[in-house]
């Protein structure tokens, strides 16, 4: 295919019913034929170009779902479809209208449900139906928040029936992910399409953050300026991206449970200049996990009190601990009911219908029609996932029904319903895949407002039963599209901007403990890599290593990448093969794992150009550790990871705001730099060896060190110890000098904030610093390198003494800035609560 | 009967704690048989916040933190009780039958029965089984009044198991306790609640404490006494009734309640979290009841 000729998106009519883009007639909706057309109408390889283009966009800005991502398994990049879901803004006005009603009645079931109980008393919900669910929490009775609302966040899955409309599935209410991944696909999309997003009018979702922030700042009447923090479970969370995503978007700290801390009866974050208080918490960690003293005592995601925080009104959590009660899916069966208890009508978007098997007659029915269902437990376990039962075998029918007539209470069915189909690209081809929609409602002062479009997914396959993002779906951007154009909204004043920024220096210490450790690693990496890129270099050149040198070079190595020493092989060609395949480049990609998880820490103040190198950087872990036969040489494989670390302390370096963020990760390097490059001059120069080795070594380490180009431009091609040392330890000038890395950290140093009582006397690290880059920059170098037994005794005991003091100061940083929570435990051992 | 009730829990640690987030359920509540007309609660080391509140089931929580960092925890709760006995003279033969309590249970008409349903309910430490409802079955025969047959079973767990405190701990679960045979007031409270709940009944645990009194002729002894737990079921239409299958009796003036819930995990007398502490605390609890 040329391409110059325009795709072939052709999509046929579906031999079945549920086709979401034709009327019953058969004809192409108008507002989904301007799409087709539009994606159809370019060139051949260019749909190729914008795919490519939207993977990197997403895996630029670290859009992951992470499914079992561990050390080997790198973290999915989110799969977005590049043809929209569209919707008319005709259609939409009655799914908004439906969602809104929908989610004001589950805001009063709530309030209900955790205060006086009428629809159980009164007998609209039989009590099984509420009180064998896990979700219903009695610690939570009573618990209210400020405003007209309990619900603030509500998502809705939804599918389209085989009417033709709309038919809700499920509602989430404890902490609904989605909301931050279809953000992202609309930027991403509206960067891929720039011209046919903005032709097609579709309905822009900034508003529905812009509720949320306001929603959330004003949960506290109480303060000019609340504190707002978005509470994870962390990095390894499978929606981790989408918490640090909308934490950035909405500007609130993102913090982890050891982030906070309840003291006197408040809840705080633990930051350099002290505790702050935290007044509202947006939650994306499960209820039960948030307080070990009342809730799940085994947690460690939550904060021990923060419960009794809440009672007491200090914080309010978003959404309220125990709106997962609003999950159990037997409400469904009874919500007709409730709606007209608590509404006074029938709410007018349908629901799928559910039976329950706690009620004897929709027992006998389930059971009878098993094969027609889908049968989903009550109380999940995590990862736990409806049972088709059309799909299942003679013995896991009987199974299945053992298990209902075990335990009736604990099973609702829904018939198997077929989700329409939405085109979505396979290659170049269009294919129908079901969908499913999850949209997005959040409480104002007075009602609801919806998001207009949402996360829409789509199964893996034609015949895809369940789509979720557990399960590997794909996703796509939901577009309502007017035949008007939208009245833009501006983003955000620009004056509470400004109050932001000046509040976000005040950082979790966590993430500033994670931004020095990132600086540690990567310098540690930097220094690894280096020299082992030297010792390739020595092996292959032409004159012959050594064993003596290629002891020290090994030594040194493995001194860096804190391995044990290998058993030194015969042959330069074996000593090669052990540095390819050996421990050396596993223990390198181990630091550099450690760098990526710190850097994954503190996802939300890195930019999307940085992630861009980290991700470079994940990508070439596994050749590190690849097997020999794919092995290729050492160059591609170093090379490569030195420019994108050196790519990575630029950019740091250059777009990231002077805040102690900065400053930490920059101690970090530079104390790193000088821990490695003093073990090196130690392990290298430290045996006096004889002429032509000891200039070899010499040239070694100002190779390693960057600075052997300097010298010869100074000294000549003849490479002297003395003058080497001039050059990499005493010269300030040079960037890579010891020296220079403490005069650096010692100005760092002195800008950290500091409380101690006396305007002079020195804090312990800048007094230890003084001394050791005073020590330094006392050194006579020939005292240093002369010859005592074969060994350069003074140089190696200015280093080692060296190395102990950066380690001293390392520690003295730690104990004083960063967060050292002592471990927690249980007061009386239960392990109730797992049953 | 007036009591007043001195509680005494000590913790010392192996290694500093240095803060603490505590919730203690040490305060009788007041119940139909049961007045409480005072009650306090002192910690060592000082409290940075407390605070008191009913919980779900109508008890009192206390919740307390403490910032100072310290080896040793004392809480003395302090209260004076008035009880009486269950209803005068209930004659157990007479009333609900098994069959029409049952009927009521499932029909569930009235609120009071819909309320009680909760308590029929597994929970996090009482599951019913077949073990437990075949136990118990062959005493709740459909024309027997219900009560009369509770008080049977009673008197079955108090002959048939054997009273062993160091035979279980507190999340021992019953399936062993009912292999054992042994086990203490919380174990057999928890059986019988577990039969009464296989069987369709709905039951409460009530932990509280017991007054014992000396053999004739001594004095008694300051910290003798201890906590205590039993049981309360309901019999529509009739109400909540208690008995005591480790003393064989229904709970009389003697039994001081503190807490109810549906199981041991409810009414946790002291649960939480502590930061540091080592390994290995050492508890010890004394319990003194003094008539007034």
């Amino acid at each position: 295919m040329s391409g110059e000729s325009e795709l072939n998106l052709h999509y046929p009519p579906l031999d079945r019913a549920g086709d979401d883009i034709r009327d019953s007639e058969g004809q192409v909706l108008p507002h989904w034929q301007y799409v087709l057309d539009s994606l159809s109408a370019l060139p051949a390889d260019a749909l190729a170009e914008r795919q490519s283009k939207a993977l990197r966009l997403l895996r630029d800005d670290g859009a992951t779902y992470n499914v079992y991502s561990d050390d080997i398994n790198p973290p999915r990049i989110w799969g977005l479809d590049l043809v929209p879901n569209v919707i008319s803004s005709e259609e939409w006005a009655d799914i908004e209208a439906g969602l809104l009603e929908r989610s004001e009645l589950l805001n009063l079931l709530l309030r209900d449900l955790y205060g006086p109980r009428t629809l159980i008393r009164t007998g609209v919900l039989p009590p099984e139906a509420l009180f064998s669910h896990r979700g219903f929490l009695r610690a939570c009775q009573g618990v209210r928040t400020p405003g007209e609302h309990e619900l603030i966040t509500h998502a809705v899955d939804m599918v389209r029936g085989a009417d033709g409309n709309m038919l809700v599935l499920a509602d989430r209410t404890q902490c609904p992910s989605g909301a931050g991944y279809a953000l992202e696909n609309r930027t991403v999309m509206s960067r891929t399409f720039p011209s046919l997003f903005r032709d097609s009018h579709v309905h822009r979702l900034a508003a529905y953050f812009q509720q949320l922030r306001s929603k959330l700042l004003s949960l506290c009447p109480n303060r000019a300026r609340p504190r707002v923090a978005v509470l994870t479970p962390g990095p390894r969370n499978e929606t981790y991206f989408e918490h640090a995503y909308i934490a950035n978007y909405l500007g609130f700290y993102l913090v982890q449970s050891d982030d906070l801390i309840v003291r006197n009866g408040f809840l705080w974050m633990k930051s350099l200049d002290g505790l702050n208080r935290v007044d509202v918490l947006l939650r994306r960690v499960d209820d039960w996990f948030c307080d070990p003293v009342e809730l799940r005592s085994d947690s460690r995601l939550g904060v021990p009190g923060l419960l009794e925080v809440v009672r007491s009104g200090n914080l309010v959590v978003a959404n309220p601990l125990g709106s997962g009660v609003l999950e159990n899916p037997v409400l469904l069966k009874y919500l007709p009911g409730i709606s007209k208890a608590l509404l006074g009508r029938e709410l007018r978007m349908p629901t799928v219908q559910t039976y329950w098997c706690g009620d004897e007659q929709d027992k006998a029915y389930v059971l009878e029609h098993l094969q027609e269902m889908v049968i989903k437990p009550i109380n999940r376990r995590p990862g736990e996932l409806s049972i088709n039962a059309g799909q299942a075998t003679a013995e896991e029918l009987d199974a299945l029904k053992a298990r209902i007539m075990q335990n009736p209470l604990g099973f609702v069915a829904q018939p198997v319903i077929g989700a329409s189909y939405i085109p979505t690209l396979d290659g170049a081809v269009l294919t129908p895949r079901p969908g499913i929609l999850r949209t997005f409602t959040v409480a104002g002062t007075s009602s609801y407002s919806v998001m207009p479009g949402g996360l829409t997914r789509v199964g893996l396959d034609e015949g895809a039963f369940i789509i979720s993002s557990q399960t590997g779906a794909s996703s796509k951007d939901t577009w309502v599209v007017a035949s008007e154009p939208e009245r833009l909204i501006t983003n955000q004043p620009a004056e509470d901007q400004a109050a932001r920024e000046a509040d976000m220096i005040n950082l979790p210490s966590r993430v500033l403990e994670n931004l020095y450790w990132m600086g540690r690693y990567a310098e540690r990496a930097e220094a690894a890599l280096r020299l082992l890129r030297t010792t390739h270099a020595l092996l292959n050149g032409e004159e012959p290593v050594t064993p003596a040198m290629r002891t020290y070079l090994l030594r040194s190595l493995s001194s860096i990448a804190a391995t044990a020493v290998p058993p030194l092989p015969e042959s330069d060609e074996a000593m090669g093969v052990l540095l390819r395949e050996g421990a050396i480049p596993h223990a390198i990609a181990g630091v550099l794992n450690s760098m990526l998880f710190c850097a994954d820490e503190a996802k939300e103040l890195l930019s999307s150009d940085t992630y861009r190198v980290i991700n470079d950087i994940r990508d070439a872990l596994p050749v590190l550790n690849a097997a020999p036969d794919d092995y290729r040489t050492a160059d591609e494989v170093i090379d490569p990871l030195v420019t994108a670390l050196m790519a990575l302390s630029g950019l740091n370096h250059e777009s990231m705001m002077r805040g102690y963020g900065w400053r930490f990760m920059e101690l970090g390097r530079r104390l790193e730099r000088a821990l490695q490059s003093s073990g090196m001059m130690g392990e290298l120069l430290g045996p006096v060896l004889a002429e032509p080795e000891q200039s070899r070594m010499t040239e070694a380490l100002l190779l390693t060190l960057e600075g052997l180009i300097s010298y010869r431009r100074r000294y000549g091609a003849r490479t002297a110890i003395q003058t080497g040392l001039d050059l990499v330890m005493l010269d300030t000038d040079n960037p890579r000098s010891l020296l220079y890395q403490l005069d650096q950290m010692l100005i760092h140093v002195r800008k950290l904030p500091n409380n101690k009582g006396f305007l002079h006397e020195l804090p312990p690290a800048e007094r230890a610093l003084v001394s050791c880059a005073t020590h330094i920059r006392l050194s006579i170098l020939s005292e240093l390198t002369a010859d005592q037994d074969g060994e350069r005794q003074g140089l190696r005991e200015a280093m080692a003494a060296l190395g102990d003091n950066l380690m001293q100061i390392s520690d003295m940083i730690s104990d004083r800035y960063f967060d050292h929570r002592e471990e927690s435990q249980q007061l009386v051992t239960a392990r109730w609560e797992g049953l | 009967m007036r009591y007043r009730i001195r509680h005494i829990t000590e913790y010392k640690y192996a290694g500093r704690v240095s803060h603490c987030y505590n919730l203690a359920q040490m305060t009788p509540r007041s119940s139909r048989r049961q007045t409480c007309h005072n009650s306090r609660i002192d910690v060592t080391p000082v409290v940075a916040a407390g605070s008191r509140r009913e919980d779900y089931f109508g008890n009192t929580a206390y919740h307390f933190e403490i910032q100072k960092p310290h080896r040793e925890l004392v809480i003395t709760a302090t209260s004076e009780v008035e009880t009486h006995s269950q209803i005068g003279d209930t004659n157990l033969d007479l009333g609900r039958t098994c069959a029409e309590a049952r009927r009521q249970m499932q029909q569930a008409r009235l609120e009071e029965v819909i309320l009680a349903r909760e308590f029929q309910l597994d929970s996090a430490m009482v599951r019913a089984s077949a073990e437990l409802r075949d136990f118990a079955a062959d005493l709740f025969t459909d024309d027997r009044p219900l009560l009369s047959a509770v008080a049977a079973l009673t008197e079955r767990i108090y002959s048939e198991f054997e009273y062993s405190p160091l035979a279980t701990t507190i999340a021992t679960p019953i399936s062993e306790v009912m292999k054992n045979r042994k086990g203490v007031c919380q174990d057999f409270a928890h059986v019988q609640i577990g039969c009464l709940r296989a069987l369709g009944f709905a039951a409460k645990y009530v932990s509280g404490y017991l007054e014992t009194l000396p053999p004739p002729g001594q004095e008694k002894m300051v910290g003798a006494d201890a906590s205590h737990a039993w049981l309360s079921v309901f019999s529509p239409g009739e109400g909540w009734f208690e008995f005591d299958p480790t003393n064989n009796c229904m709970a009389g003036e003697q039994h001081i309640i503190t807490a109810w819930g549906r199981d041991y995990y409810d009414v946790t007398p002291l649960k939480g979290v502590i930061f540091g502490g080592g390994t290995d605390p050492i508890m010890t609890v004394s319990v003194d009841v003094a008539r007034l």
